[in-house]
């Protein structure tokens, strides 16, 4: 993306430096405190696409009221439909993460989409092709996505630093090569024999246990939560989490306060490999019935994207990511039911989605808002 | 800050001023030796049985929907006003073209109504920009993500058929018949857009004030010049280009639409801007490159003998890695406006 | 003045969309053939006020009344349809474009898809420049230019308009001394020939030179309006800050000490690539303030990028107590004792979206003080510092976990100079450290800087605020393209004397030497 970023390092950064949805308020960090605000806004803002969605609706004769009262009985109606619906929040509190750290260093990094991929695909390898003892096996799977999503960030992050391509250029460029790549080793050799159409299925021992009977939910939801508890801890815990907020939040003090920030930026690359590695692998080896990657990557694709509305809608926070996460989970979840009940196709919650991070794009809209609600 | 004035000064800042019209000039040669190693390349494939006809017919309809997107987009950046939702109206134009096609029975309606309908998005995203003072690159992939929803929502509610439709071929854009062999009249269209655009910007009263709103809105703004209505203006503009590009696509080049029709051309056309520094011409030589990258890997793709050797999913990711490689080659030598991408307010 | 007022403002109110209150109920007028002067400190509201009156900002309540008629401005060519225009403090220059095309730009004369044709124009503008008697090259970019020039092209600008009002926003403050007489000389010819002229500036001494009637602004309300004849400069200052203005603060008793920082032959690259600080060579002792004084953009930020570790040297030493300095690394140069006040708070020393207590270790985050196992941050010893920092200078906060973009500039400029003095230093480097504070914040920080000097301390002070320099410098340094060209004892150098160097101009008999 032709931003100044890219000629004029010096100039602050498009995404840290302006009223943004992202920019104005970074410090819902400490959760407590600004949670009712920001809590409201993300709720609103998830109505307000919920509302243009239903707008939408309307020229093709769907009823929307019909339709949304499918989804949300599809998300909540039942508990097995609450254990559905945290199923499908598990990759995108992850993604949301990638997104997320990017943000917090001043990046916009969209590649979750291509490393998660390639994430699956290493989880495919390890869990289906090689035999180990039960618990190592996952573990080993789980690990080995997490570094080849972490590895596919590496080459957009080093231009990035070297040579100042703009990471939205690189890293949509490293999807669709990982499209293409993913697809070639799912067919070449990842395939099970017999059924061209996916990977060799995880073997039991490297399968994460289902949590409740009935349900696609399985315990990688746990190491989900897991990691996006670590990455807050990092981030605010620590020293190298800071220079990384600050580098994002003011690149020129960063530098005054001896920070290197490519470090920063390749730190959060990094990170944000891990978790979208982590997330292609929730989907083979922590998603029944499947436990296979489709030829197609038709069980993974624009789980990264859909990514980036959930870590807009959590306030680019881990955790708040984990709250997002769950309402969007909701939304896809319900999606199908609403497909089935009401004739809409599930993909207009991706269209829901879209308009969602739209609307959090416009901070004026809020500055309206406040301004009301102080006459 | 601005420092005072010295002989030594000035002479060097003359020289940067100097420097700008070279880098110009270096990536026009730039652009020339790719050309030859290009004709090199096909007189090499032709010995392999490649028709080069047809590679260059290729690369020309792969151009044509980059080069309009780069095109508008190259404008619309001189204002200030970034787009990267270029993806998403690539992909709304192309199922909304159609629609208005079968509407009249006609493919050429179906161009201008889809880059009409198309404008309107621009519009809106131009609004939210302006108006909104939006974060333009969360609300451009605001836009992406909802046309990765809406498109196959569109697919469905339109024709009752998920993810794809193909549409009566007598629809199809007629193509011209050249020495250069089988050409759209959109391609033709694009050159001739590309030559437009850079007599607005550089010699007409519209493009004077357009540079000037991407580098200092004040003083526009000061001179008594509208710049929300100049910015909305090349906003909407981008828009309807990049639609007719993306109404191209299924009406003068594949002859039907799937859900992921545009493959990232939005995101390479965003490339092709930045290689062109905002030069329209320029701008249409980088899609040029780029087209015909992708023109390459469909011949590949389909000549015996090669196609048997090298996976079609290599050949497929040619260009987006000739894009990457091209992006870190040229990044670093050229002046964006000051205030690109940044919304303008008086307080 | 027996003439009608040609222009009339009453009952101004100005309320920001943030909800700051600029003007509260302002009342102002002006006659043809006149020159008013708008005095005020930074924020009384005189920028507000004549935005408003050139249509650009719209006031919340109140009327404008031009020859008798009520207007409402909605943008700055409904002003200008009026006959009002202003030149801003930052310049509204488009900077790749050249004069010409800057006087031109909006006045093209022709609709927007016809061809431009500027050369046609060209004449007009000539001749316009002629009969002003400025000197305003047409075809050099305005980027090229030096700032008085810049500024000629602007006010030229303005009168290609049509303007018979002419608003100025503080215009001396980019100038030279010795441009400040042309430029008033000019301002007269233009008063003689029958337009108005209202002159913003917080300056007492140019008010009283250049104005007929002087209208003062406080917090937002007309504090007295006096014409020209009967103002002293202490009841202009009343008027202004409502109380006696700044106390000079005494020189320093004690006999300075060794040099703490000692810099020989520097030179230093600019970031367009040209040599910002040419063969520089100076010392700073312990317990002195040496002050450089100069025209911004001399090279000062590049020297103390420099001097930082923000910046390489190109050639040339630094040390400090004689260990040698180099490696472009800030927290090198903190190891050694160095604590640094850049010039912009908000750009360099502080991220305003973290709170008190992360910014207080902004810079010192690698301390071992702030850290315990693993490089984690110890949040007991990061908060329990903040509390201290707030409680030792003043920092008024709501709280230490408060975003610091929403204490006042004062309070976030105390905690910034508080974390860096706090770091037990041997030599502080200010850079503008008063910019934009209140009296009382400015007062307190002069002391601050006192104080260290006072404890044996080395203090290397840069400000563009020559008032600032004279009343702090023990020693004084006037730095004109990327070197000194004049330095000297506080007491040896005139107001005068620093006015001329900093025009450029080096006074005979006194040379480079070091004056110890």
């Amino acid at each position: 993306m032709p931003t100044p970023n890219d000629q004029m390092p010096k100039q602050p950064s498009a995404i840290s430096h302006q009223p943004s949805a992202i920019g104005h308020l970074p410090s819902a960090v400490r959760l407590p405190r600004l949670l009712p605000p920001a809590l409201i806004e993300s709720l609103v803002t998830i109505l307000i696409g919920l509302v243009a969605g239903g707008l939408l609706m309307l020229p093709f004769g769907y009823n929307p009221l019909k339709a949304y009262q499918a989804l949300f009985q599809g998300a909540f109606g039942s508990s097995t439909d609450i254990m559905e619906t945290l199923a499908f929040a598990t990759p995108l509190m992850l993604t949301a993460i990638t997104f997320a750290v990017g943000v917090r260093a001043g990046l916009f990094n969209i590649g979750a989409e291509g490393q998660m991929y390639l994430g699956a695909v290493g989880a495919a390898f390890i869990a289906g092709a090689l035999r180990l003892p039960p618990g190592l096996h996952g573990a080993a799977a789980t690990v080995f996505a997490m570094l080849c999503g972490a590895l596919w960030s590496v080459v957009p992050a080093l231009l990035k630093v070297w040579r100042g391509v703009h990471e939205v250029i690189s890293t949509i460029m490293f999807n669709w090569i990982a499209f293409n790549l993913s697809i070639y080793l799912a067919i070449y050799y990842l395939a099970e024999p017999g059924r061209a159409e996916r990977t060799r299925p995880a073997l039991e021992t490297a399968r994460y246990p289902i949590l409740t009977e009935g349900t696609t939910l399985t315990a990688v939801i746990l190491v989900a939560i897991a990691f996006c508890v670590a990455v807050y801890l990092y981030l605010w815990g620590t020293r190298a989490g800071y220079e990384l907020r600050l580098v994002g939040e003011n690149p020129e003090a960063a530098r005054y306060a001896g920070v290197r920030a490519g470090n920063a930026l390749l730190l959060s690359f990094l990170i944000g490999g891990l978790a979208a590695g982590l997330a292609g692998a929730s989907q083979i080896i922590g998603r029944p019935p499947a436990w296979s990657l489709y030829a197609t990557l038709g069980n993974v694709v624009t789980l990264g994207f859909d990514g980036l509305g959930v870590a807009l809608v959590g306030r680019n926070h881990p955790i708040g990511g984990v709250f997002a996460a769950i309402l969007f989970g909701a939304l896809a979840h319900g999606g199908r039911y609403m497909e089935y009940h009401a004739g809409v196709i599930s993909e207009l919650v991706r269209a829901i989605n879209g308009l969602i991070v739209l609307t959090l794009a416009v901070p004026e809209i809020w500055a309206m808002a406040r301004r009301r609600l102080r006459r | 800050m601005k420092p005072p004035i010295t002989d030594e000064r000035r002479t060097t800042k003359d020289e940067r001023h100097l420097r700008r019209s070279s880098v110009v000039l270096r990536r026009w040669s730039l652009v020339g030796l790719i050309v030859i190693a290009i004709a090199i390349f096909v007189y090499g494939l032709e010995q392999f049985g490649l028709q080069s006809v047809g590679l260059l017919e290729a690369g020309l309809l792969a151009m044509t929907p980059l080069a309009l997107a780069a095109i508008g987009e190259c404008v619309n950046e001189k204002a200030g006003v970034v787009n990267i939702g270029l993806e998403g109206i690539l992909l709304i134009s192309a199922v909304t073209g159609v629609w208005v096609a079968e509407l009249f029975g006609n493919g050429s309606m179906g161009l201008l109504g889809g880059a009409l309908i198309v404008a309107l998005v621009g519009a809106v995203l131009g609004l939210v920009s302006v108006y909104g003072k939006a974060d333009q690159i969360i609300a451009g992939m605001g836009l992406n993500i909802f046309a990765l929803g809406f498109v196959p929502f569109l697919l469905m509610s339109l024709w009752a058929f998920p993810g794809i439709h193909i549409f009566p071929s007598e629809l199809m854009v007629p193509r011209l018949t050249t020495p250069l062999g089988q050409l759209s009249p959109v391609t033709v269209g694009a050159v001739v857009l590309a030559v437009l655009a850079h007599v607005l910007l550089h010699n007409t009263v519209l493009g004077f004030r357009i540079e000037a709103v991407g580098e200092k809105p004040e003083a526009v703004d000061v001179a008594g010049v509208r710049v929300d209505l100049l910015r909305l203006f090349t906003s909407i503009l981008g828009g309807a280009l990049c639609g007719l590009g993306g109404a191209f696509m299924p009406l003068g080049w594949f002859g039907g639409v799937v859900k992921e029709i545009s493959a990232g051309r939005g995101f390479i056309a965003l490339a092709c801007v930045v290689f062109a520094g905002l030069e329209p011409l320029l701008a249409l030589a980088a899609a040029f490159i780029f087209g015909f990258t992708e023109g390459f890997a469909y011949a590949v793709a389909v000549t015996p003998g090669v196609k048997e050797r090298i996976p079609f999913y290599f050949v497929n990711m040619l260009p987006y890695v000739t894009t990457l490689v091209v992006v870190a080659l040229v990044i670093g030598q050229r002046r964006f406006p000051r205030t690109i991408g940044r919304p303008y307010a008086r307080e | 003045m027996n003439t009608k007022p040609s222009i009339e403002m009453r009952a101004i109110h100005k309320i920001y969309p943030d909800g700051t209150v600029a003007l509260r109920g302002v009342d102002f007028h002006l006659h043809p053939g006149e020159i008013v002067g708008l005095l005020g400190e930074n924020g009384a509201g005189k920028t507000t006020l004549m935005k408003i009156l050139s249509g650009l900002l719209r006031p919340t309540r109140g009327e404008i009344h031009v020859n008798g008629q009520p207007m409402h401005f909605r943008n700055p060519s409904d002003a200008l349809q009026s006959g009002i225009g202003m030149v801003h403090q930052a310049f509204a220059l488009v900077p790749p474009y050249t004069g010409l095309q800057n006087i031109l730009l909006g006045q093209e004369a022709a609709g927007p898809l016809s061809l431009l044709q500027l050369e046609a124009a060209q004449k007009k503008v000539t001749a316009l420049v002629g009969e002003t008697g400025l000197m305003v090259p047409l075809d050099v970019p305005i980027e090229l230019l030096p700032i008085g020039v810049q500024q000629r092209v602007e006010i030229v600008k303005t009168l290609y308009r049509g303007t018979s009002i002419l608003i100025l926003d503080e215009p001396t403050s980019a100038l030279t001394p010795l441009e400040i007489p042309e430029l008033f000389q000019f301002l007269k010819r233009l008063k003689e020939s029958g337009k108005s002229i209202v002159f913003i500036t917080h300056k007492l001494k140019e008010v009283l030179e250049i104005s007929d009637r002087i209208v003062v602004l406080r917090n937002g309300e007309v504090m007295g309006e006096i014409p020209t004849a009967q103002a002293t400069p202490e009841k202009l200052a009343e008027m202004m800050v409502g109380r006696a203005v700044v106390p000079r603060v005494g020189r320093a008793a004690k006999p300075v000490g060794d040099p703490v920082l000692t810099v020989h032959n520097l030179q230093v690259m600019s970031d367009t690539g040209t040599l910002a600080v040419k063969a520089l060579s100076f010392e700073v002792r312990a317990g002195e303030i040496f002050g450089v004084a100069g025209v911004e953009g001399n090279g000062q930020s590049e020297l103390v990028q420099a001097l930082t570790g923000l910046r390489p040297l190109k050639s040339g030493e630094v040390a400090l107590d004689h260990t040698g300095l180099e490696h472009p690394n800030p927290i090198e140069f903190y190891q050694q004792g160095i604590c640094h006040i850049p010039e912009d708070k908000a750009r360099f020393g502080l991220a305003l979206n973290f709170d008190v207590a992360e910014n207080s270790i902004l810079s010192r985050q690698w301390e071992p003080d702030f850290l315990s196992g693993l490089d984690r941050l110890n949040w007991d010893n990061i908060l329990a510092f903040a509390r201290q920092l707030v409680d030792r200078f003043n920092v008024v906060t709501p709280g230490i976990r408060t975003v610091v973009r929403s204490l006042s500039g004062g309070n976030q400029q105390k905690l910034l100079v508080g974390r860096e003095l706090s770091k037990q230093p041997r030599l502080v480097i200010a850079v503008h450290p008063t910019r934009g504070l209140d009296i009382a914040s400015t007062v307190y920080i002069r002391e601050l800087l006192v104080k260290m000097r006072d404890e044996g301390k080395g203090v290397l002070l840069i400000s563009a605020d020559l008032d600032e320099i004279l009343e702090l410098g023990d020693r004084i340094a006037v730095m004109y393209e990327g070197t000194f060209i004049g330095m000297g004892k506080a007491d040896e150098l005139s107001r005068e004397e620093i006015g001329l160097m900093m025009g450029g101009i080096a006074p005979k008999g006194r040379t480079y030497a070091n004056a110890q």
